[in-house]
């Protein structure tokens, strides 16, 4: 990064702070109830102007908005940093099989615990997930690769998710929808709690990549380099994946499945803010939560009577995005 | 002594007339009360229960609905406010309903939990037999303020089930494919929905011990059982040329013999008061394919 770029660094992350602001502010006004800016200010100054919004606000939009944002903040940073430590670009959290997994857990609890599914789906959806990161390393581990970290995920993904679709078969009908339904995504399940424990689960991965920012930004120089500064690349990249996939496993348990948010998010920073890590995390947790704001707007309001899973949206436009990216690539 | 009768027999007259003018004030103030208590506004989560809300009257009182409710007629007009996937919390909210009905198995659960905690009462539908419907006809008749119309549908209900089962109880089994979706093809097997409409009209299902309750088959499956009737149900949002064309497998009995009923599958599939009809309708239709055998030994 030349120094001319380092000193507009500031502006642009102030930049995007504010845009993340305001995205919050207008992002509040949407929904199928219409509330009004300057019922929202007397919400937030004295006392909402009637009971139903009070409870449309407080119960619904303020929980939804606040998981939506540390859920793309989440993701985003997690594909930021699996990019950087595996350096492939392609790297996503969920080619880690944890929406195959994630899936697992929700099926087997939608088979086996229906009626206490409120529960017993984030946490078994939790656990699938985690299970499915385990598997993979203990697989790359046992190649004694792990570069092919990433192969080895796409083929526990594979075989979770041919397990989970069997169970469905032999299951209740009702049951595949709920799953299939659940792994599209969705924000409308959400409660404040989730923001809490979600926040939390940020808050610390955030430290720890800020603790080994420097160790990262030696991996993007190649493994010889990084351990020519003394850097363990394997540890690092170890260490890294565990704290990605517990952040990926506790938004998906909360959220479902939504796809391409880590892998795009962060291909857009770098193009804005720079490659090093710092940055990198800084734009993609503004980019990644305003993302989500917004795409959680459009899966509210875009259908009169009904919701459009968010996964549905993210998929769609992180495609074309890419589509465009792979367009851009050719012509230079 | 005439006199003191004659005091006696007004008095007597006095107080008989003031007692049936007061009893009849009272009977009069009751259904007063009974009007000015306001009738509660219902949420009703799925086609089925809208249905049944009709049936017993309380039509009038649903104030929403999810995609799909159409019958009766007006049920048309009822706003919807999600469907199977996903309820739209915040109109939930800004409609204030009394009561939600909810089905348990085909609403998104985590929407209902969410409600319940909101403080909005939340009641179940979950009928997996003819039976449990007599028996939600009654619960919602009663939730709604129109018990009595309740009683009298589900004893109806219960009766024309009766009746029905008694008039198919001894006849001769016959072997019957339940053809539920055409692609890839499906049937129906112990646990499922439409399974008891074939053990009520003695048709026997080759598939009915499989284990899930909507088993996909393959047709070299059916192929190799004697099938003697095929029940094809079909929606009228379906066209014919959706359902499976059994016309390229004329090695099978009923396609040979052209045993192929079509019943009308909204009605058959649809947990309510109707699904009585269309069993009546179905059990009529195997049993003229039973006859056309029988008389053919």
């Amino acid at each position: 990064m030349s120094q001319a770029q380092l000193h507009r660094l500031p502006i642009k992350l102030c930049l995007l702070a504010l845009l993340c602001l305001s995205s919050i502010g207008g992002a509040l006004t949407f929904g199928p109830v219409n509330i009004r800016a300057q019922q929202l200010l007397t919400c937030f100054t004295a006392s909402c102007p009637t009971p139903v919004i009070d409870m449309v606000l407080y119960q619904v939009r303020v929980p939804r908005i606040l998981v939506g944002l540390v859920a793309g903040m989440g993701l985003a940073i997690a594909g930021a940093i699996l990019q950087n430590t595996t350096r492939n670009p392609l790297a996503d959290p969920y080619l880690f099989g944890i929406v195959s997994g994630a899936g697992l857990g929700a099926t087997i609890a939608s088979i086996t615990l229906a009626n206490m599914l409120t529960l017993a789906l984030p946490l078994a959806a939790f656990l699938g997930a985690l299970f499915a990161v385990v598997i993979v390393v203990l697989i790359a581990k046992a190649l004694q690769r792990m570069e092919q970290l990433l192969l080895a995920g796409v083929a526990v993904s594979f075989m979770l998710a041919a397990i989970s679709q069997f169970l469905l078969y032999l299951g209740e009908p009702f049951a595949t929808n709920r799953v299939l339904f659940w792994l599209m995504g969705s924000l409308a399940r959400v409660e404040l709690a989730n923001f809490y424990v979600i926040s939390s689960v940020l808050v610390f991965a955030l430290m720890v990549i800020l603790a080994f920012h420097r160790h990262i930004d030696a991996l993007l120089l190649g493994d010889e380099s990084a351990a020519s500064l003394g850097v363990n690349a394997d540890k690092l990249r170890l260490i890294m994946l565990a704290l990605c996939a517990a952040l990926t496993a506790t938004i998906v348990a909360y959220c479902g499945g939504i796809g391409f948010v880590g892998l795009m998010i962060p291909h857009i920073v770098r193009q804005i803010l720079g490659v090093t890590t710092i940055p990198l995390i800084l734009g993609s947790m503004l980019i990644g939560g305003t993302f989500i704001l917004w795409v959680d707007v459009i899966a509210r309001t875009a259908l009169e009577n009904a919701e459009i899973p968010i996964g549905i949206i993210t998929s769609a436009t992180g495609s074309i995005f890419f589509l465009l990216i792979m367009y851009r690539t050719r012509k230079n | 002594m005439i006199l003191f009768k004659a005091v006696t027999v007004k008095v007597s007259l006095m107080i008989t007339l003031a007692t049936v003018l007061l009893t009849s004030l009272s009977l009069a103030a009751k259904p007063q009360e009974t009007e000015s208590k306001p009738l509660p506004k219902i949420i009703a989560l799925s086609p089925h229960i809208v249905e049944m809300l009709y049936d017993v009257g309380a039509g009038k009182q649903i104030i929403a609905t999810t995609d799909f409710a159409d019958y009766p007629e007006q049920a048309k007009n009822i706003p919807s406010i999600g469907n199977y996937i996903r309820l739209q919390l915040e109109k939930v909210i800004a409609l204030q309903p009394d009561l939600i009905i909810a089905w348990k198995s085909g609403n998104p659960s985590d929407d209902l939990a969410r409600l319940s905690q909101l403080g909005f009462k939340v009641v179940y539908s979950e009928p997996k037999t003819f039976r449990d419907i007599a028996k939600e006809l009654r619960q919602f008749a009663d939730l709604s303020g129109h018990s009595e119309q309740g009683r009298q549908v589900a004893d109806a209900f219960l009766k024309q089930l009766d009746d029905i089962k008694d008039r198919y109880r001894d006849k001769q089994t016959i072997t019957a494919f339940y053809e539920l979706w055409s692609r890839p093809l499906t049937t129906i097997a112990r646990g499922s929905w439409p399974q008891q409409h074939l053990n009520i009209c003695r048709a026997e299902n080759p598939f009915e011990q499989v284990s899930s309750p909507y088993p996909q088959v393959n047709i070299e499956q059916v192929l190799k059982t004697p099938i003697q009737l095929i029940i094809q149900p079909l929606s009228v949002n379906q066209k014919d040329k959706e359902g499976f064309n059994w016309r390229d497998w004329p090695t099978i009995q009923a396609v040979s013999e052209n045993n192929i009923i079509t019943p009308d599958a909204d009605a058959l599939h649809r947990m309510t008061r109707r699904s009585l009809l269309a069993l009546d309708k179905l059990c009529l239709d195997i049993d003229k394919v039973r006859q056309s055998y029988l008389s053919g030994i």
